[in-house]
């Protein structure tokens, strides 16, 4: 459920190490994100935010450091457990079946079901309010192999919604979508922290960092470069250093800011 | 909420199915090399149900208790079972291809009964062989597999299956090399053959229950069968411990698997296309497909093992009519269907 | 000089052996002038080369288990494996054939063409003559006269042609005067639903002693069939070869249906050393006939099975069976009536 107090801290990540059995990819890394937070983790491809991604949701054993969630160490938790925590939109996502996409977004509901029940009413009924909340109600019946890449994606951020998650997880929720979509996507990362969800996405485009963000993680080889409020954060010379090509800050009216690529 | 239309149309989808079973073990009871009336049929049911005695000749109710009617439950049981594993295997290796077989439970039961048959034994033992070596087989495929580290989980499964499989299948062929031509070998040809004719009771009352304690998991996880068709990390975080649930999976499957194939031989096509048949009718959605595989499983088995024992005065193996049969109708409902598999 | 002094020797030497014999596949072999080991092909051939000359055999197309080998004199019981080489399945290695020094492979059964194309292939590869015979139980005297004739054991030949041939006629008079033919079912395998159709090698037994098969409609070979099927067919008596069928039959509510398990009238073939009835199908099963006459026909088989069953191994394995080995043969449960 989402956090109630705007001041408590959702997810603290201390001086995690973080790789695949064997190999250690990153190490070092610590930040806290409180309820209603929106954090955005910036870096190239490779260095290693779905690996931190996938270390936090539990389904990869940290290498060291600690992870809480809610207070509570991450190890000691059930599946189901992390799973009524954290919703987790993955990047990208090749669908084998035809379910619908209203049986796709139930299955968000599993980690409330007893192990023998399936869903109910009351599951149908949330469901179908988190589809009309994202805009694709009509799509319900449609099987999931015949949308769109961009109401594929929406779908997938309903899915982990009908976990009734405090901790919104998405690596990379842009990727593959057309512009209107990709604003549509941000639209709702805004809303949602706005309720209260606190949200954690990997993104490589600055610009969405400076969008929806009140904080930015830059992350390369595995290393937290920085960590802080876009503004301080995204800088020509720290982007340099992330993806190393020049860009230029630039800033707009109302406070805001936005990249640029200063190509030569 | 629910698309209506779609909601009529499914309901009549497992009505036709279910009625169309009903018809057919009516048919497959009232038909058989020995003539027994309809009339006849109905005084003994009449009879049994009553408890009263009936004046019908004994051939009569040796015929329609003892052989015809084991028969033909042995059919239901055998094709829903086949049926049922094939779309829980399909689903969780997300794959339309996948058939019952693809661990090894088949190959593995061949080799038993064929051991058993080399070894000049009676029928319970070579039954039973052929259950234990189903089962002998499948556990060590899943064994070695899940000790393949830092591979995809179900590559790993799918691969030892295959590689186990190739394995007892030579021995099954050495075995087959060795055996008395005149003797052992018809006897190892016919049980691979696969076939329904010497059901008797005993053979339903042991496989009817193995069965059904490998279906009843499945039914109770039926939802939860749904996320294994997810890619692996996903389900885990929609809160599924995926390694738990395919074991589950693999052992229920199995047991129904090695208890049909240990009282019917290997009868292939079952488990391959019925699930796929009935994925293009319902959905993958695995809490309406169960139920209709297992009845459109238990109908065509039953249609076919049918036609093998009345069609001529020798037995057809049920395997050459499962393939020539399925595969037409099969590519029929594959053209007329619209919704993807 | 030298050279062609050998040559003329070899030619000479290559002629003089080469009188050539039809076989019964009608392809012509040349036997060497004197044939000292002979290679047998499958057990109905070994039969039959071991009853003519057994010391001219060079092995078994299987190696004899112990109470096999209690049946035979133990020097020949012995004798080394060297597998089958046609017929279904080889598991010969025909260098090893080559390398038992053998002047003549036999093989006694079917003469059909695949087989002889079979044979002629392996004859010249091995340049070793490979003659086929007829297997079939009445063809036996003049298989057992040929074999004779091109082993050049005429005189042992044709007194075992002889004495076949007698038997095979006092069969024939004794079925003529059979009134009553029952029934007969022969049921294979341990669920006892495989038997043999009209005209196929598995029920010739039953063929030549005149008997009505019960599966007679079936196409010829082997065949499986329902239950309802024998049920239909209700047999009077039932033949087996399988232990495990003949045990269960009893306690079986289906087959309790059917009239020879009611009457008792079930019976199991005996199969030492070799087989009576069916398999393997060679001269052995002329106890088959003398056994399966008696149980269907038993008025007209007033005959004493002990002295057939003698006087054959006494011929064909060269051993006079003691009391205690007919008594086993014949007092294992379901050979004869109680």
């Amino acid at each position: 459920m989402p956090a109630e107090s705007k001041n408590l801290v959702v997810l603290k990540v201390e001086s995690l190490a973080f790789g695949f059995p064997g190999r250690t990819i990153g190490r070092d890394v610590s930040f806290s994100l409180a309820a209603g937070e929106a954090m955005c983790v910036l870096g190239p491809n490779g260095g290693g935010k779905t690996t931190l991604f996938r270390t936090i949701l539990g389904l990869l054993e940290p290498h060291g450091g600690s992870i809480a969630l809610d207070g509570v160490p991450l190890g000691s938790l059930s599946r189901s457990e992390v799973a009524r925590r954290i919703g987790y939109v993955p990047q990208g996502h090749s669908a084998y079946f035809a379910f619908t996409v209203l049986d796709f977004v139930l299955m968000g509901r599993t980690a409330h079901l007893g192990v023998f029940s399936a869903p109910g009413r009351k599951d149908r009924e949330l469901a179908a309010r988190v589809l009309d909340s994202l805009g694709i109600a009509h799509l319900a019946q449609r099987p999931v192999t015949e949308i769109s890449g961009g109401e594929r994606q929406l779908a997938l951020v309903a899915r982990a919604l009908a976990q009734e998650p405090g901790l919104l997880v998405l690596d990379e929720p842009t990727a593959s979508l057309d512009f209107g979509n990709q604003v549509r996507v941000l639209e709702k990362i805004l809303a949602l922290a706005a309720s209260g969800i606190s949200i954690l996405f990997a993104t490589h485009d600055p610009d969405h960092a400076f969008l929806t963000s009140q904080r930015v993680l830059l992350l390369a080889e595995g290393r937290a470069l920085e960590i802080g409020a876009p503004a301080e954060v995204i800088r020509p010379d720290s982007l340099q250093r992330l993806y190393g090509v020049s860009v230029e800050v630039l800033p707009l009216a109302g406070g805001r800011h936005t990249c640029l690529p200063a190509l030569r | 909420m629910r698309n209506e239309r779609t909601l009529n149309t499914r309901a009549l989808t497992y009505l036709l199915a279910a009625g169309a079973l009903v018809a057919l073990t009516a048919l497959a009871f009232a038909v058989g090399r020995y003539p027994v009336s309809i009339g006849e049929i109905l005084s003994l049911m009449a009879s049994k149900i009553t408890g009263s005695a009936n004046t019908l000749p004994a051939n009569v109710e040796t015929v329609v208790m003892q052989v015809r009617g084991p028969r033909v439950l042995a059919a239901l049981v055998v094709g829903a079972a086949l049926a049922a594993a094939g779309t829980a295997y399909q689903g969780m290796f997300r794959n339309p291809l996948v058939s019952p077989d693809i661990l090894g439970v088949s190959t593995g039961a061949a080799l038993g009964a064929v051991l058993a048959i080399f070894f000049s034994q009676g029928i319970l033992v070579i039954q039973v062989f052929a259950f234990a070596g189903g089962l002998a087989a499948v556990g060590l495929v899943y064994w070695i597999g899940s000790r393949l580290r830092g591979h995809d989980p179900l590559l790993a499964l799918v691969l030892t299956g295959v590689v186990i499989g190739t394995l007892l299948g030579s021995v099954i062929a050495l075995l087959k090399y060795l055996a008395d031509p005149y003797n052992q070998l018809p006897a190892i040809t016919y049980w691979l053959l696969g076939s329904l004719a010497a059901i008797a009771p005993r053979d339903l009352g042991a496989a009817a229950p193995l069965a059904l304690a490998g279906l009843a998991p499945m039914l109770l996880l039926r939802w939860r069968m749904n996320l294994l068709a997810l890619p692996d990390d996903e389900a885990r975080a929609l809160g599924v411990d995926t390694r738990k649930l395919r074991t589950l999976v693999v052992a229920a499957a199995t047991l129904m698997t090695a208890a049909a194939v240990a009282v019917s031989g290997i009868i292939g096509w079952v488990g391959l296309l019925i699930p796929h048949a009935a994925r293009l009718l319902v959905g993958p959605d695995f809490g309406r497909l169960l139920p209709l595989a297992m009845l459109l499983g238990a109908a065509f088995l039953l249609g076919v093992d049918t036609l093998c024992r009345t069609v001529a005065t020798i037995e057809v193996p049920p395997g050459v009519l499962t393939a020539l049969i399925g595969t037409p109708f099969f590519l029929w409902l594959f053209a007329l269907a619209r919704r993807s598999w | 000089m030298r050279l062609s002094l050998f040559l003329l020797i070899f030619i000479s030497g290559y002629c003089i052996g080469q009188t050539a014999v039809t076989d019964a596949s009608g392809r012509e072999i040349r036997p060497p002038a004197k044939v000292e080991r002979v290679y047998a092909a499958g057990p109905p051939a070994s039969l039959l080369v071991f009853a003519i000359a057994p010391d001219k055999l060079t092995g078994w197309t299987r190696a004899m288990r112990p109470n096999e080998a209690e049946f035979f004199p133990e020097r020949y019981a012995n004798l080394p494996e060297l597998g089958r080489l046609t017929g279904r399945g080889n598991t010969a290695n025909v260098e090893v054939v080559l390398n038992a020094k053998t002047d003549l492979i036999v093989d006694v059964g079917s003469t059909g063409p695949t087989l002889a194309s079979l044979a002629s292939q392996v004859q010249e590869q091995t340049r070793i003559p490979y003659a086929l015979f007829d297997g079939r139980i009445e063809s036996t005297p003049a298989t057992l006269r040929a074999l004779g004739r091109l082993m050049g054991n005429e005189r042992e030949a044709e007194r075992l042609a002889a004495w076949y041939e007698d038997e095979l006629s006092q069969l024939r008079q004794r079925i003529a005067k059979v009134t009553v033919h029952p029934l007969v079912y022969y049921g294979r395998s341990a669920s006892g639903l495989q038997t043999g159709g009209k005209g196929s090698i598995n029920v010739e037994a039953l063929e030549v002693l005149g008997a009505r098969n019960a599966a007679a409609e079936a196409r010829p070979g082997l065949v499986t069939v329902s239950f309802e099927q024998v049920l239909l067919w209700n047999p009077e008596v039932i033949l087996t070869t399988d232990p495990n069928f003949w045990s269960s039959v009893w306690a079986d509510p289906r087959w309790r249906a059917v009239r020879a398990v009611e009457q008792k009238r079930v019976y199991l073939s005996p199969h030492l050393p070799f087989g009576w009835f069916d398999f393997p199908p060679g001269a052995n099963r002329l106890l088959g006939l003398w056994w399966a006459g008696k149980l269907l026909y038993p008025q007209a088989f007033d005959v004493e099975l002990r002295a057939k069953v003698s006087e054959f191994h006494r011929l064909f394995y060269r051993r006079e069976p003691t009391a205690a080995q007919l008594d086993a043969l014949l007092g294992e449960p379901g050979v004869l009536p109680k």
